[in-house]
């Protein structure tokens, strides 16, 4: 089975501001943008005992300012581009026996307060979101 | 010459006070006053944290406005140094090692391996190329090797097999980690750089980013085995790089 845990702040996110700041200057046509850490990890493990498991990892989740979600889907949610280190694979959920992959999940928003439509998401990763020669994006 | 200061530079003192000690009129330059920097002949970006690494390192700073002004600097042949975050802004910027678009990076200093730690540790760089090829580097000796501090936890050159060949074939490669005799191997690169990377110039040779910091390691005071004490106010090794810059602007 393959799990997918996202983790997004409670409290305003001054990465993500900075990133729609920059994209605005790109001209990139976004309103708001929101990101995540996203953690995919594989193994026997039921999802609700790996989220629990995320959730007892001080090093990724803090409950004070961190709220975690368990996707049904594993693949970017629409206007999101998962971006990861090219080989990026730790082991980092204790207890799990899983490898787990991490991503950092960016959704865009356009003016109508609706995911942006691909083009304008491509444009986002190729200007600024994703260093190909470190990263690779999938949307 | 301009020393830039984005939000989170932090290496901007004493870069100044190296570029002053040999020579050269140096001033920073804050991220509000960019529109000064078409009147300088040199450009300096300093280590540090701008805009907190945020997204990737550098990669805001990449699209800073006062980038703009650097990138058209950049065009117009004038010299630039980018040293660790710097360095970092000037891979990000397409500007080093230039061999695609501007702001379409081609390689990046990325995170250490293999710890993944950051690292602060006393090293030497080595002039890898014909000290010709850059103009920043002209002035010093073949196959000089400078003192310096590595302080970073994103420093290691990472790019598809591709792009490193172009880099290797390109002459694009300007400083290797040495040991202090000047002896090349593994165990001298801190961070798992690829090529054993320290500094990459441009295809122009007009730019040059360096990761480790040999502004910190250019009064005797800041180096790890300093013998006379009296002298502590002394250049160090470190001081020779930006004695070869000032001499490419004289």
């Amino acid at each position: 089975m393959l799990h997918t845990v996202a983790i997004t702040l409670k409290i305003p996110d001054n990465i993500a501001f900075s990133a729609l700041s920059a994209l605005r200057r790109l001209g990139v046509q976004v309103e708001r943008v929101e990101r995540a850490d996203i953690w995919q990890f594989a193994g026997p493990a039921s999802g609700d005992d790996v989220a629990a498991s995320v959730k007892r990892n001080e090093s990724l989740f803090n409950p004070n300012k961190h709220a975690l979600e368990l996707r049904e889907s594993p693949k970017p949610q629409t206007g999101e581009a998962w971006v990861s280190t090219v080989a990026a694979t730790y082991a980092v959920a204790p207890g799990a026996s899983a490898a787990a992959v991490h991503h950092v999940g960016w959704r865009l928003f356009g003016k109508d307060g609706m995911p942006v439509a691909p083009a304008t998401l491509k444009e986002a990763i190729e200007k600024l979101l994703c260093n190909p020669a470190i990263e690779r994006a999938i949307t | 010459m301009a020393v830039l200061i984005f939000p989170g530079t932090n290496s901007e003192a004493e870069t100044v006070r190296i570029c002053r000690d040999v020579g050269l009129d140096a001033e920073s330059v804050h991220w509000s006053q960019g529109a000064s920097l078409p009147r300088y002949d040199a450009y300096v970006l300093p280590g540090g944290f701008a805009y907190e690494d945020r997204i990737r390192a550098g990669a805001i700073s990449a699209h800073d406005p006062m980038m703009d002004y650097v990138i058209e600097a950049a065009e117009k042949n004038k010299l630039v140094l980018g040293i660790c975050n710097g360095a970092q802004i000037l891979l990000e910027a397409g500007l080093v090692p230039g061999t695609g678009a501007v702001r379409r990076p081609t390689a990046a200093f990325t995170r250490n391996a293999p710890s993944g730690k950051f690292i602060c540790k006393h090293v030497h760089i080595k002039l890898c190329a014909d000290p010709a090829r850059c103009a920043i580097t002209a002035a010093l000796p073949d196959a000089a090797v400078i003192p310096a501090w590595a302080a970073h936890g994103e420093g290691r050159l990472a790019a598809t097999p591709e792009h490193l060949d172009e880099i290797t074939s390109g002459g694009y490669l300007a400083f290797v980690y040495a040991h202090s005799d000047g002896t090349v191997d593994d165990a001298a690169v801190p961070n798992g750089s690829a090529l054993r990377c320290a500094g990459l110039t441009n295809k122009k040779g007009n730019v040059l980013a360096i990761m480790p910091h040999p502004e910190r390691d250019a009064w005797n005071f800041n180096h790890p085995d300093i013998a006379d004490r009296k002298a502590i106010l002394a250049p160090s090794g470190g001081a020779t790089l930006f004695r070869a810059f000032a001499k490419a602007l004289a």
